[in-house]
């Protein structure tokens, strides 16, 4: 009674070696962070502060500063061009009351980072004399955090990386159900074609098969979204990235709501997929038809701004807790804080006796129409297998 | 004793179209078997069904005395029609990965049949790097590596060349001495014919005969000749029913009450004769006259 557990363990190995699996699971996340971190760390590291060296010329006489002072133009100009410096500016006379000044450089465009470097030099000239509390309150006058208050008067914190991590978890729920589920797809069918289905059948009853293909399967898609983890936490805790996402906390309690509404809703989708599998006759008829699974899962990602401002509607209702649609819909609604426990838990009780149910329909689907080779079954027909 | 194989009224259709009526047959241990028939007779579904991998309507079949699949699936080989082995795993590893689904790993038991079967230097190739004929050496090992009792071949002998055929013979003759039980199911009725002791023939989703081959033949008579010979048959054709050629090769089938030895001197005026054989006719033959007599 534990061939499930061989059928597993057969398709884990046979999978995580197929070229799609490695391309999307170490390909895909290095080339997202080849587009957007290498732009980000050439920015940031083409001009790295001990590269910047900047002078000025004081004409109101009353500035001073660790910045390099020249008397006249002509001498700061010299050393500029000399690259003893990278910057020069030129404060006027009548600065106080224009407020402009001239930036020099050698290269055309002038950095951010620079006249906030100089506009600390002003503040701090300007407002000499001032205790220094007041100096870092006038350049960084706000710090902020935002609160929502519901009906009963309860103030919520509002989590930028709640809805970061709810976006995340879409996005890579939606790629592990493309990937690894397409994987059963195409296995069933293959198995299908290549006639390898009739020696396994021979062997273990259509349950057991179906059983350890989702659940090898299953953890073909763990283990993708593990080694994205690691290598999340790896580009992200390295290097200028963090300082990006520096102050976004992560919260225990939804990573393990995210990850049983992960593991549920993969679940769902792969018997639905192995049930396409068992009716299509090719690979690309079977893709045809699983895709209209998938955009039903794709849809709380469009219509997430209803979701999240409105949980009470009747739509937002349904994609709670149809099986299809509830674990992104859930996560995002947790993330943000509206859900009631209830909800939680009555949408996980779906979510696992669809599985069960859809495990079922399947097998029989399976059962009645997996050897008509070339042949597709009318929909009357399902119907009258799965009863 | 009990028997390996009960198939007791069994029938099954697809889409209103019957494909299996009403059939019963029974198989005894140690026995080898043939299922024969033309293509598209039914066969291929008396052994889907026989596996469970798809139901009769109606009827019952019992393997090794159990209607329970589950417990007999493990004692169960299976040589398919339409040959099935994954393409991207090694020789070893898909005929390991079989076994262990039938509950009986062993590399030894492996090896031994790979070396048996010539193909023990091919062990580490992808199968698709293999030829068909050696595919089919090793699907043959896929269904008896598990060492089981009841072995069904599909069709054994297609794609095969001559002398991997007689490879294959051998094996199933050894197996058979072994004491399993074999079934051979193939349209390619003279091949079983030496090696089966008993035949279920079948037309159109029915069986036809059933019974001992030997007692089949005999039934229809010792009215066939057999022939080798060079030159014309020419001056035959009021003692024959019918001639079967095949180059310089015929079975004739003598009009009744016609003696052998008649049409022996008639035709040794025609040429020379180097084989003149007096016999049943072949299984071919006694197919063809029961499905034209019915």
């Amino acid at each position: 009674m534990t061939k499930w557990i061989t059928i597993a363990k057969h398709e884990f190995a046979y999978n995580v070696r197929r070229k799609e699996f490695l391309f999307v699971t170490f390909g895909l996340p290095l080339l997202m962070f080849a587009l957007i971190g290498i732009p980000v760390l050439l920015g940031a590291s083409s001009i790295t502060p001990e590269d910047i060296t900047i002078g000025y010329v004081d004409k109101t006489g009353t500035f001073e500063g660790n910045f390099i002072s020249y008397a006249g133009e002509e001498l700061a100009k010299n050393d500029l061009l000399e690259g003893k410096i990278t910057h020069f500016f030129v404060i006027p006379e009548d600065y106080k009351t224009t407020g402009s000044i001239e930036i020099f450089s050698t290269k055309s465009r002038t950095q951010g980072s620079i006249e906030g470097e100089i506009k600390g030099f002003l503040l701090d000239n300007l407002l000499k004399g001032d205790n220094k509390e007041l100096v870092e309150r006038v350049k960084n006058p706000i710090k902020s955090e935002y609160f929502t208050l519901n009906e009963k008067g309860e103030s919520g914190k509002d989590d930028l990386s709640g809805l970061l991590i709810s976006i995340a978890f879409a996005f890579f729920f939606m790629l592990s159900i493309f990937t690894s589920s397409n994987f059963l797809l195409q296995g069933v069918v293959e198995e299908k074609e290549n006639r390898v289905m009739e020696i396994l059948l021979s062997s273990v009853s259509h349950r057991d098969l179906l059983t350890g293909k989702i659940f090898g399967l299953g953890a073909v898609g763990l283990a993708q979204v593990f080694i994205w983890q690691v290598m999340g936490i790896a580009i992200l805790s390295s290097g200028p990235v963090a300082l990006l996402l520096k102050g976004i906390s992560i919260s225990i309690p939804l990573l393990i709501f995210a990850s049983g509404y992960f593991i549920l809703g993969y679940l769902v989708f792969a018997c639905i997929m192995a049930g396409v599998g068992a009716i299509a006759t090719t690979s690309r008829e079977g893709q045809q038809i699983a895709g209209i699974f998938t955009m039903i899962g794709a849809m709380p990602l469009i219509i997430s701004q209803l979701i999240l401002s409105k949980p009470d509607s009747i739509i937002s209702m349904m994609f709670s807790y149809f099986p299809l649609t509830s674990p992104i819909t859930m996560i995002m609604r947790i993330s943000t804080g509206n859900v009631q426990y209830y909800e939680v838990v009555l949408s996980l009780i779906i979510l696992t006796v669809s599985i069960l149910v859809i495990i079922e329909m399947s097998v029989k689907i399976f059962r009645a129409s997996l050897l008509m080779y070339g042949k597709k079954p009318t929909i009357s027909e399902l119907i009258k297998y799965v009863r | 004793m009990e028997k390996t194989v009960e198939v007791s009224n069994v029938s099954k259709s697809f889409n209103g179209q019957t494909v299996v009526k009403d059939i019963s047959f029974e198989i005894a241990p140690g026995e080898i078997f043939g299922l024969i028939g033309p293509n598209g007779a039914g066969k291929t579904t008396i052994i889907r069904m026989l596996l469970d991998i798809i139901r009769p309507d109606s009827g019952e079949i019992k393997i090794l005395g159990s209607a329970s699949p589950e417990e007999t699936k493990d004692l169960i080989g299976y040589l398919p029609e339409e040959r099935g082995l994954y393409r991207r795993l090694t020789v070893m590893d898909s005929l390991l990965y079989l076994g262990a689904l039938k509950n009986y790993q062993s590399k030894k038991k492996v090896v031994e049949l790979l070396e048996r079967m010539e193909m023990l230097q091919h062990k580490d190739k992808k199968l698709s790097e293999l030829s068909k004929g050696m595919q089919q050496k090793i699907q043959l090992i896929a269904a008896i590596c598990h060492d089981p009792q009841f072995i069904i071949l599909d069709e054994p002998f297609s794609g095969l060349d001559p002398v991997n055929m007689k490879l294959v013979k051998e094996m199933i003759v050894e197996l058979g001495k072994e004491g399993k039980t074999i079934l051979i199911s193939t349209h390619m009725m003279d091949q079983v014919e030496r090696m089966c002791s008993r035949i279920f023939m079948m037309h159109r989703g029915g069986g036809v005969l059933y019974g001992s081959v030997s007692e089949i033949k005999s039934r229809f008579g010792k009215n066939t000749v057999f022939l080798e010979f060079d030159g014309e048959l020419e001056n035959i054709a009021g003692m024959v029913k019918k001639i079967n050629y095949s180059g310089n090769y015929a079975e004739l089938i003598l009009k009744d009450g016609i003696d052998s030895q008649e049409v022996l001197k008639t035709i040794v005026r025609d040429g020379r004769i180097n084989r003149f054989e007096v016999s049943a006719p072949s299984l071919n033959e006694i197919f063809i006259q029961v499905v034209e007599g019915s």
